[in-house]
């Protein structure tokens, strides 16, 4: 009974029917009789006072049928994170002050689109300019414009300005440790502002019907939402009913409350009708929230051999004008600093500051890629001055099985060893490695290089709604409904979900439906965003199998004359081992459960929930606290070629070795493997946001590259150790959906260097930089010659 | 000043009434509840708009309405294979061409038009029909392998709905048992 039928394999999307005949519905989708278009009006200004607001003229236009500012709401505030230490900061409107460019001031709903953006033409306002900060060192300094002068003071102690939190954590004695260290080195790296890319625009609908809220918006997480929406509206969760859509891509970008949410929101409530706000996209690059670039000084002592003694990080995040996620960005930091490499001695400090550019959202990796670039790029220089190659280096710090991690979190299976001897062995890394340095090829301006990169990341913690509940209702045929709260957003949440329940109760795919995302009629769930939905709505999934097959199991026993353990569940029937041809269809219980208990339908039912005996999420603050119950482990390795004339770097094959624990379904895998190594090549070579004194520079895809088929490069992938789970581990799943965005970034630039002896200190891995390194180094062989 | 004109989309024609600047995308999407079609950029940039107007793929958010009068326009909702999906959007399905969707209608019009021109494409072949077509999710390899396998999906489509077709009149005869299968 052992063999899997469903989970393990690469079975064919559950929603790819909708999608390929354009049947899914997506918020963008959604028409409401009557409904309105809404438009919202944005600061021009980094930072000023708003002197005076008149809307008269707006709300006279014809056509025009609400206008809000903050003077219309509850002045509730919202923030990504809502913890004592970090309350909420911000208003879903702009009270007396505007404080980064495209902050939201007033919303407008109008019978059509021209006539609410006449409308907002129309609103007058007054500012006072006052004076900006941008840079985060600067804004660090005593003396600097304050952002948030009422805000409660994160790092008393210090005379910084302008912190909206700060993360400190550490262990052993690190000074001790550089001076035990045999080789020690300080370096500094800077990643820059990317954004998430996702092709469905944010969309929100809101309908207001006498006392309930019908939301249709573009998220990552229903729950999350209306937990959100609610509070800002001061309405009761269950007047907020928030509807399944498909989702265009999210990335990290539709996590957070976004003030277009609750202006839809409002102004239902108050025209009556529905209203639709479609964000364009010069919006979203100019306004909405994207990615967060990190400065990471890194000082770290190695022994000769290469092991590390003594880490010191120091890691600054710009986060803009509201804390937004920076301060976990920050705490995250940490965890992918430490998850990887064992580091005896630690010493770690993480600054999210304010300033006056646009807020930062969570963002596919949520900061590893930037961490994991500092510290691979600066293991490989180490390596190199020491004398030891880039996979010995590895291998002799890299976690192994069953380690207890200063978090008091486990690294249980972790492939990590296993990851990196692979990845060297398919790629015969070893050899290859400095190959073009050391015998440049004569006749050619094409230099091969190679490189790996190394991360782990969490899968799955506490945060809110930290549980996922799933319920299975048996139909009287035999066939099922799953009802989960879990969004697909394209990683085939669904289609996973439908493959446990399949195998838990011996059903074909075709035998189950699935209704998902409904915060009215399905079941909490923690959502697409925490990396955490395969493991740990996977296991709800399972357990309501589980309580649904028990019951089928005790009713069949009973008409059947024998004991449960007798009987085994195969295609909708249940069989008696001892006898085969003693068995029932699964119509035929369900039938004899309604007479003889009750009317009892059979409804299984399920829920889980990560670290289940933690209290808590982690400490921001301090990093106290079990973070995660599994850690997927990776190492990728990046083959570049680099034009020595142009300085044009190009991502030629990529490698990614990874311990994703059991793939519920490999081709989803995959999929997610080469989407993010497709991201992570737009982040190492076209991507980047432009931005001037807060202004966004490049505001649509003509000007912001994003990879098209053009760009990309070959991915192969590889999964390791995943035999250790087919035994009686089938549901020990694990993250693949983000981190692998990072190890490879660091392999890119590690590969560079590899292909020129050119450092790149800063993404993005740009023609000019590499050019500027070439000159560099030719210069100061000149001046040893 | 709205003016009449006649669309012929999926082999339907409609008559409508339209200000002249409205964009096929407008029309398809606001007139006509064709939402498969995607709005994206509405700039001409990412392809997800992609319809077929007399075969050749077309933006649909940078082609006026009015453009397309007596011209043939086919968009995703007209990609079928009688009430069957079409061999190119099977293979987007079977081969993992497909996450979040937001691409694939344009990427599935501009597949098909490359394959009813060229029914055996290789891949560069397929990432030339593409290039226009930004998606986030998939990194392109399923897509181009799911539009290079499309003809052999339809090979054994065709097989196997001859097959089908067979044992279903034979079935329907008295004398024929249900075929027991090994
Ligand atoms: S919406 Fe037409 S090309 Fe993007
Ligand atoms: S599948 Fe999401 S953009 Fe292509």
């Amino acid at each position: 009974m052992n063999h899997l039928r469903h989970v393990g394999k690469s079975v064919k999307r559950k929603d790819g029917p909708d999608k390929v005949t354009g049947r899914a519905m997506y918020c963008q989708d959604v028409k409401l009789p009557g409904m309105l278009t809404g438009r919202i009006l944005r600061s021009p200004h980094p930072h000023a006072k708003i002197v005076s607001i008149d809307l008269g003229k707006a709300k006279a236009l014809d056509g025009v049928k609400g206008v809000i500012t903050v003077e219309d709401t509850k002045g509730i505030k919202h923030g990504f994170v809502e913890t004592p230490r970090y309350p909420a900061d911000q208003e879903v409107l702009a009270r007396d002050r505007v404080v980064h460019v495209g902050e939201e001031i007033a919303a407008v709903a109008a019978i059509d689109e021209v006539t609410a953006q006449a409308a907002l033409e129309l609103i007058e306002i007054e500012y006072e300019i006052l004076p900006p900060v941008f840079d985060p060192h600067k804004a660090m300094r005593e003396g600097a414009p304050e952002i948030h002068p009422s805000h409660p003071k994160v790092a008393e102690k210090e005379s910084y300005a302008n912190i909206g939190g700060k993360t400190e954590s550490g262990w052993g004695d690190v000074e001790q440790g550089f001076a035990d260290s045999y080789y020690v080195r300080e370096d500094r790296y800077e990643s820059h502002l990317r954004t998430h890319g996702y092709l469905e625009p944010q969309v929100t609908v809101a309908q207001w019907e006498s006392d309930k809220l019908n939301v249709w918006t573009s998220s990552m997480g229903a729950f999350n939402k209306r937990a959100k929406l609610a509070k800002v509206l001061d309405l009761p969760y269950s007047s907020v009913r928030v509807h399944k859509a498909y989702v265009g891509g999210a990335f990290g970008g539709k996590v957070d409350l976004y003030s277009h949410e609750y202006c839809a929101a409002r102004l239902s409530m108050l025209t009556g009708r529905p209203v639709r706000f479609v964000a364009s996209r010069e919006e979203i690059f100019s306004a909405y929230r994207h990615g967060q670039p990190l400065v990471v000084e890194i000082k770290t002592g190695v022994k000769k051999d290469g092991t590390l003694v003594a880490q010191e990080l120091r890691i600054i995040n710009n986060s803009g004008a509201y804390r937004g996620s920076g301060v976990v960005v920050v705490f995250l930091a940490w965890g992918f600093t430490m998850a990887p490499y064992r580091v005896p001695n630690l010493k770690y400090e993480g600054y999210s500051v304010y300033t006056n550019y646009t807020v930062r959202a969570p963002q596919r990796g949520h900061g590893c890629p930037q961490v994991r670039f500092a510290i691979e790029s600066q293991l490989d220089t180490i390596a190199e001055e020491i004398g030891v190659n880039p996979i010995d280096i590895r291998l002799r710090n890299a976690r192994v099985a069953d380690e207890e991690l200063p978090n008091k979190d486990n690294t249980h299976e972790a492939g990590l060893q296993d990851c990196i001897k692979i990845a060297a062995e398919k790629t015969d890394l070893v050899a290859k490695y400095g190959r073009d340095r050391k015998s440049p090829p004569k006749d050619s301006s094409i230099r091969h290089g190679i490189g790996i990169g190394i991360s782990a990341y969490m899968s799955g913690t506490l945060i809110y709604p930290n549980g996922s509940g799933v319920i299975i209702k048996m139909n009287d045929d035999g066939s099922a409904v799953v009802l989960t709260g879990a969004i697909d957003l394209g990683q085939g949440a669904e289609t996973i979900i439908t493959q446990i329940v399949a195998e838990e109760l011996s059903l074909e795919m075709d035998d189950i439906k699935i209704v998902s995302s409904d915060t009215d009629t399905t079941p909490q769930d923690i959502g697409a965003w925490i990396s955490g939905l395969t493991y740990v709505t996977g296991n709800a999934a399972r357990q309501a199998a589980t309580n649904a097959r028990v019951k089928l199991l005790g009713v069949a026993a009973e008409q059947m004359n024998v004991t449960a353990d007798d009987l085994y569940l195969d295609n909708k029937e249940i069989i008696s081992q001892s006898n085969p041809d003693n068995r029932l269809s699964y119509q035929q219980v369900i039938a004899a459960s309604v007479a003889n208990h009750h009317g009892d339908t059979v409804i299984g039912e399920g829920f889980w929930r990560t670290m289940r005996d933690e209290p808590n999420h982690p400490s921001l603050a301090t990093t106290k606290g079990r973070w995660t119950e599994n850690y997927a482990y990776s190492a990728q390795t990046a083959e570049v070629e680099v034009d020595l004339d142009t300085g044009e770097a190009k991502l030629v094959k990529a490698l990614t070795v990874h311990d994703c624990g059991f793939p519920i379904n490999p081709g989803l895998v995959k999929g997610q493997i080469d989407g993010q190594v497709s991201m992570a090549l737009g982040h190492a070579f076209m991507e980047e946001i432009l931005t001037k004194d807060g202004y966004t520079l490049n505001t649509s895809w003509l000007d912001y590259r994003m990879p098209t088929i053009h760009n990309m490069a070959e991915s192969e992938d590889a999964d390791v150790i995943t035999e250790q789970y087919e035994v009686g581990q089938s549901y020990r799943t694990k993250e693949v959906g983000e981190g692998l965005v990072s190890g490879i970034l660091a392999a890119i630039a590690n590969a560079i260097y590899d292909a020129t002896g050119v450092r790149l200190h800063s993404t993005p891995f740009s023609p000019e930089k590499i050019l500027k390194g070439l000159r560099e180094l030719e210069r100061q062989q000149k001046a040893a010659e | 000043m709205k003016q009449p004109l006649s669309l012929h989309i999926n082999d339907e024609i409609h008559e409508l009434n339209l200000a002249p600047n409205k964009t096929l995308l407008e029309v398809l999407r606001e007139e006509l509840d064709l939402t498969g079609t995607k709005e994206v950029c509405l700039l001409g940039s990412c392809g997800a708009c992609t319809v077929l107007v007399d075969n050749r793929p077309m933006l649909s958010c940078a082609t006026l309405a009015v453009a397309c009068k007596d011209k043939k326009i086919t968009t995703i909702e007209g990609v079928k294979d009688g009430n069957d999906l079409h061999p190119l959007q099977q293979s987007f399905v079977e081969k993992g061409a497909v996450q979040c969707g937001y691409c694939t209608p344009g990427m599935i019009l501009s597949g098909k038009a490359l394959l009813d021109e060229n029914p055996n494409p290789t891949k560069a072949e397929a990432a030339e029909a593409i290039a226009g077509n930004l998606c986030r999710c998939t990194g392109y390899a399923q897509i181009i392998d799911a539009i290079v396998s499309a003809p052999e999906i339809a090979d054994s489509k065709s097989t196997k709905t001859q097959h089908e077709t067979l044992a279903g009149t034979l079935d329907s005869g008295p004398y024929l048992m249900p075929e027991t299968g090994e």
